[in-house]
């Protein structure tokens, strides 16, 4: 499980650029920076989320991890290995499962998928086959091995992936947005499989867009935007960036854009985001003060129908809201 | 090495348990070469025709059939596993990717040489053509030699259309070219002597001149050169090979290319 005082995941000023190239005649060559020269430290047996937006540099950090990308420039260890010069080595002792239905052979069994990639590990017949059999059963898919994945829901196929990622009984973990598109009550079950991976001492690396999840699982996240990382810590301590803040919720029907703009320029508001439901827009005001915004709130919207109106205390997804609109 | 053997042949199982339900690979092995033969046989069993040319049609579909699924097949392959989104996880095992484009190509050939049952049967029973002087070893070997350069050419190419997609819209250009060049459905002899010269450098072409003078009592019958130019030339193709699996390696790990996103 690593060595002593060496961290299971290291990078050290990482940098990816992506080359593209614009127009069809006069081309011009595009650089669009997917991380720019990120540190980041994991512990043995930790579960770490890194959460950010579409196209904040999660997948491409995991696919460095992977060995699927090479970086540009800094360093990137597992196991004290680097990813770059000892790709063997670490492919031999990690294992991955990327989010989505696609990354499975649909017109096989579950089973045969499971031979098929055990057989790539290099693992021998023996503890392959006892191997796939407690994974199948752990994962409630003994009883579907023989089915064709094409038959098979998003969970189920979710669960083939992850119990792909441990065919190798891999000591690190890397799991690129997992419960992405899952109904609520597989995305639960795979969180909790997850959990209980790392209570058993795997160190899992976890990107995700979803904050309560982050929330549920992690022992500690990082925030990454636009390829950088704008804050790291466990769950309470990024929740801290929020911790004199609360949160006004309302829904009204017909909010216009000065009225918006009115509640905007209130007093101890920090961000207001709006989402439309239906005929409706909920509206959600980050703010230092949610009982001055609650009572100015009357006289903003006079007139208008108010459905709903309540106030809490803020959550993981209000302070990352925050971290992420500070960044940007 | 008994963990690599048995990658290889996993893949080379999956491989065939994936054709098996595909419509395509069937109409690559029975319908495509079938009428490569018909067309062949209409042009070449003209009144007069000699018995080297009616030989042409007879094993030129199987050829071109074989070919087709040897070759096409591994860069199509490819270009699946890119679709379901599976090349980048058999890209990040610890098997070297060529022990499983190997066994993926062996699949392949095993596919393409059951083209000459259709074929040579389409042949007989449509056209009553055979193989009247057919020397049976040195066609056995023959077409044992041709199927190493086969296999060579397949496991040097399918990495372009693994790791470079751009690399897949050359893949018919270069499957007709092969058939031209190397003499599959007529010989190379009416190609103009530059074109011949090109032909020379592949190898399935000094094989498919031994396959078909195995056929024929009318000479030369320099086998063993034949042979031997052939199994040299592919072992030139493996050496480029080493470098260029190593290049396209890396070059997809910088590009990310692997996946469709």
């Amino acid at each position: 499980m690593g060595t002593p005082g060496v961290p299971t995941i290291e990078l050290v000023g990482l940098t990816k650029k992506y080359v593209t190239h614009r127009g069809t005649f006069r081309r011009t060559r595009v650089e669009n920076v997917a991380l720019g020269g990120i540190d980041l430290a994991i512990e043995p047996g930790e579960l770490f989320g890194l959460l950010g937006p579409n196209g904040a540099g999660k997948t491409t950090a995991t696919k460095i991890l992977t060995t699927l990308l090479l970086p540009d420039a800094g360093v990137a260890r597992v196991l004290g290995l680097n990813v770059v010069t000892q790709t063997d080595a670490v492919r031999r002792r990690i294992g991955f499962v990327f989010g989505g239905e696609r990354g499975l052979y649909w017109r096989l069994s579950g089973l045969d998928n499971l031979r098929y990639f055990a057989d790539l590990y290099r693992i021998s017949p023996d503890v392959s086959k006892k191997r796939i059999a407690e994974l199948l059963l752990r994962l409630g898919l003994s009883d579907r091995q023989h089915d064709k994945v094409e038959v098979y829901s998003r969970g189920m196929k979710q669960r083939l992936h992850l119990a792909r990622g441990l065919l190798n009984d891999p000591e690190v973990l890397f799991l690129d947005e997992p419960t992405i598109g899952l109904d609520p009550v597989g995305a639960r079950e795979l969180r909790v499989l997850v959990r209980e991976l790392a209570d058993a001492g795997k160190t899992i690396f976890l990107t995700t867009h979803y904050m309560f999840e982050a929330d549920a699982i992690c022992d500690r996240i990082a925030v990454i935007k636009k390829g950088a990382i704008v804050a790291q810590g466990t769950p309470s301590s990024i929740k801290k960036v929020v911790e004199h803040q609360g949160v006004v919720e309302f829904e009204v029907v017909g909010l216009t854009a000065d009225r918006l703009a009115a509640l905007r320029g209130l007093e101890g508001v920090g961000s207001v985001a709006v989402v439309e439901q239906e005929l409706a827009q909920v509206v959600t005001v980050n703010c230092s003060h949610p009982a001055d915004v609650m009572t100015q709130l009357g006289v903003i919207l006079e007139g208008m129908t108010m459905l709903k109106v309540s106030s809490r205390e803020p959550t993981l997804e209000d302070a990352y809201v925050q971290l992420i609109g500070e960044a940007s | 090495m008994k963990s690599l053997v048995r990658a290889a042949y996993r893949s080379f199982y999956v491989s065939l348990r994936l054709r098996v339900v595909s419509t395509w690979a069937y109409l690559n092995w029975l319908l495509f070469p079938t009428i490569f033969t018909a067309v062949g046989l209409f042009v070449l069993s003209r009144p007069g025709a000699s018995a080297t040319h009616l030989t042409y049609g007879v094993l030129g579909g199987g050829l071109i059939g074989y070919w087709g699924i040897a070759y096409i097949d591994g860069g199509n392959a490819i270009q699946d596993e890119r679709w379901n989104g599976t090349l980048e996880q058999i890209f990040a095992v610890p098997t070297p990717l060529w022990v499983i484009l190997l066994g993926k190509i062996v699949g392949s050939l095993l596919f393409g040489i059951l083209a000459f049952v259709p074929t040579v049967a389409f042949a007989y029973l449509g056209f009553h053509a055979v193989l009247p002087n057919l020397d049976a070893a040195s066609f056995a070997i023959s077409m044992g030699v041709l199927t190493f350069t086969f296999l060579v050419i397949a496991l040097t190419l399918t990495p372009l259309f693994a790791l470079w997609r751009w690399a897949f819209s050359m893949l018919n250009g270069f499957e007709l070219g092969v058939y031209v060049l190397c003499g599959f459905m007529f010989p190379v002899t009416v190609l103009a002597p530059w074109a011949q010269g090109v032909g020379d450098l592949l190898a399935p072409t000094w094989a498919t001149r031994a396959l078909y003078a195995s056929t024929t009592s009318e000479g030369p019958h320099d086998f063993a050169l034949w042979w031997i130019v052939a199994i040299a030339l592919s072992l030139v193709y493996l050496v480029s090979a080493y470098f260029l699996y190593a290049l396209v390696e890396r070059r997809a790990r910088v590009s990310g290319e692997l996946a469709l996103a």
